[in-house]
């Protein structure tokens, strides 16, 4: 299923309400992003989903790590 | 007395009327966040203790225990209207008991359960979005142990935010700034994990003292001893050599995977912005201990100050502050670090010499906190209060000469939620002095204050007698 912020087709089911199966958790597996099936469309709709939060490859491959990995140490 | 865990302290509030318990069934989202957000808003605000989160079992949701200066001083065992002055001067005060060694235990609540294989933090605890825009589930006021890999005995309490990303993996973020990126830079040099242990649900004291910016070498469990009067319990992790508090309601035991970093956030921040999503670290979780259930998750709500987030650190940052300036400088008299964490941060001192006061703002930077914190820095005379804002801004327009008393430090460390960073993690420092010139600085033109009359005190106790 498509993520609502990265719009990849990577979203998996992974978790259901223990007590009464009352909502459903949804994670995608390139950006990790989490949401619930009771939550507000602007969150679980890709195509409702804010701009400003909308991710995707290029972004995320233009992010910086932090912290910074440090070159390995010698032996 | 000081509380043993933070059922105890809940008990307590509730007591002094500063427990509310909501009834009804919440929706992890939105409930949980809108609720704690007003909670964090009311004057006095109570802290919030759900019953029933929609879908889960035996499971309870704490928000905004630390978020009031009546809960505070509660915390502090002192009567819950204390003054904030007197709140200062009372942590000063304990924190001068510093080092109080913790007391190992062997047993504990914390190891009712523990759980080694399939692991499922999402069955373990009531998670939920805090912010709308957050990137998923966090663990906002988790209290995060780690050790320096050279040096065993150096151990580390901080709280730093924490993503849920899956049933055993999770976001770390490990500002560079902190003592953790340390640990971490060390073990990822070498190419090894970073083992950590998660610990939720603690004594209020506890977590008081993961925030505070100590010195590297420094033990928050030390100082969470001096702060509540009574040794700390830890007891040891089981899969990790950490010891974590012997109170917690739950501790997630696991390791920071080295050298990887994956997407991270978005995280309404203590800034009142959203940081953006960033590449941060990652960790396994390889075992969690906790209570038998019902369990009580405790978490925050983090977003434009003030909220819970503003009373939990600072006060106990602007004391630190305090006490590592006093030691570099006697002069200092008080600090307040109490805005977005230490970005704005005023001093009161007396001058030693002309031009002291810029000085001052340097020894500012030189702290642990001044590496990346302080950035709005006002240096103020001892007979301004640091807390009174109307002082402050008298003693700016009135004291300040911006041809002479204004220092700007480009291109400096500050934190990457800092929304003015350029780019991101570099901002520029400054440090107005507002403190009136000494020799041999130009004077003010006019040093006359105008004193109070002398018959004043005697009229506003008259005064008073006949308000009542």
């Amino acid at each position: 299923m498509f993520c609502p912020r990265c719009d990849k087709d990577k979203a998996v089911k992974f978790f259901e309400a223990p007590k009464d199966k009352s909502w459903k958790l949804y994670r995608c597996r390139y950006c990790d992003f989490v949401w619930r099936s009771t939550e507000k469309d602007s969150v679980k709709n890709k195509d409702l989903y804010p701009s400003d939060f909308k991710l995707s490859e290029e972004k995320v491959n233009k992010m910086t790590d932090k912290p910074a990995i440090p070159p390995l140490r010698r032996a | 007395m000081p509380y043993n865990d933070l059922r105890d302290f809940l008990s307590k509030l509730e007591s002094e009327g500063q427990l509310l318990r909501v009834d009804e069934e919440v929706a992890p989202e939105p409930d949980i966040g809108a609720a704690a957000y007003a909670a964090g808003q009311l004057p006095n605000g109570p802290a919030l203790f759900f019953e029933k989160v929609k879908g889960y079992d035996a499971k309870k949701v704490v928000m905004n225990a630390h978020g009031s200066w009546r809960n505070y001083a509660l915390m502090l065992d002192l009567d819950k209207d204390t003054p904030l002055k007197e709140l200062f001067h009372e942590l000063a005060k304990r924190s001068d008991r510093f080092p109080v060694p913790p007391v190992v235990v062997k047993e504990s609540p914390l190891k009712g359960i523990i759980i080694r294989k399939d692991i499922n933090i999402f069955k373990e605890l009531p998670l939920f979005r805090i912010n709308e825009h957050d990137g998923g589930p966090y663990l906002a006021k988790a209290v995060v142990i780690s050790k320096d890999p050279d040096d065993e005995k150096n151990q580390n309490l901080g709280i730093y935010r924490i993503q849920v990303k899956d049933k055993d993996r999770l976001g770390i973020q490990a500002s560079a700034q902190h003592d953790i990126a340390i640990h971490l830079r060390k073990a990822e040099e070498r190419n090894r994990p970073l083992p950590v242990a998660i610990a939720l649900g603690n004594d209020p004291v506890i977590t008081l003292a993961g925030g505070m910016p100590l010195q590297y070498r420094e033990d928050e469990y030390e100082m969470a001893g001096a702060l509540r009067g009574k040794a700390a319990e830890i007891i040891r992790a089981e899969t990790v050599d950490l010891m974590v508090p012997a109170g917690a309601e739950m501790v997630i035991e696991g390791e920071i995977v080295p050298r990887k970093r994956t997407v991270e956030g978005p995280f309404g921040e203590y800034t009142g912005f959203y940081s953006p999503a960033m590449r941060q670290a990652e960790i396994k979780i390889k075992a969690i201990t906790r209570r038998k259930d019902p369990l009580i998750f405790e978490n925050l709500y983090i977003g434009k100050p003030w909220n819970e987030q503003d009373y939990l650190l600072g006060l106990t940052t602007s004391v630190t502050l305090y006490k590592q300036l006093k030691a570099m400088a006697p002069e200092v008299i008080s600090v307040n670090a109490m805005y977005c964490h230490g970005y704005g941060t005023i001093i009161s001192t007396r001058s030693r010499i002309g031009g002291y006061g810029k000085i001052m703002g340097a020894k500012l930077l030189a702290t642990p906190h001044g590496l990346a914190y302080p950035k709005f820095i006002v240096i103020v005379d001892e007979d301004i209060d640091p807390f009174n804002l109307n002082e402050v801004m008298w003693a700016l327009v009135t004291r300040f000469r911006p041809d002479r008393d204004l220092v700007l430090i480009p291109n400096a460390p500050g934190s990457t939620l800092d929304p003015t960073g350029s780019p991101r993690g570099l901002v520029t420092r400054m440090i107005m002095d507002a403190t009136k010139p000494v020799a041999p600085d130009i004077p003010l033109e006019s040093l006359s204050l105008i004193e109070p009359p002398e018959e004043a005190a005697e009229w506003m106790e008259r005064l008073k007698g006949l308000m009542k």
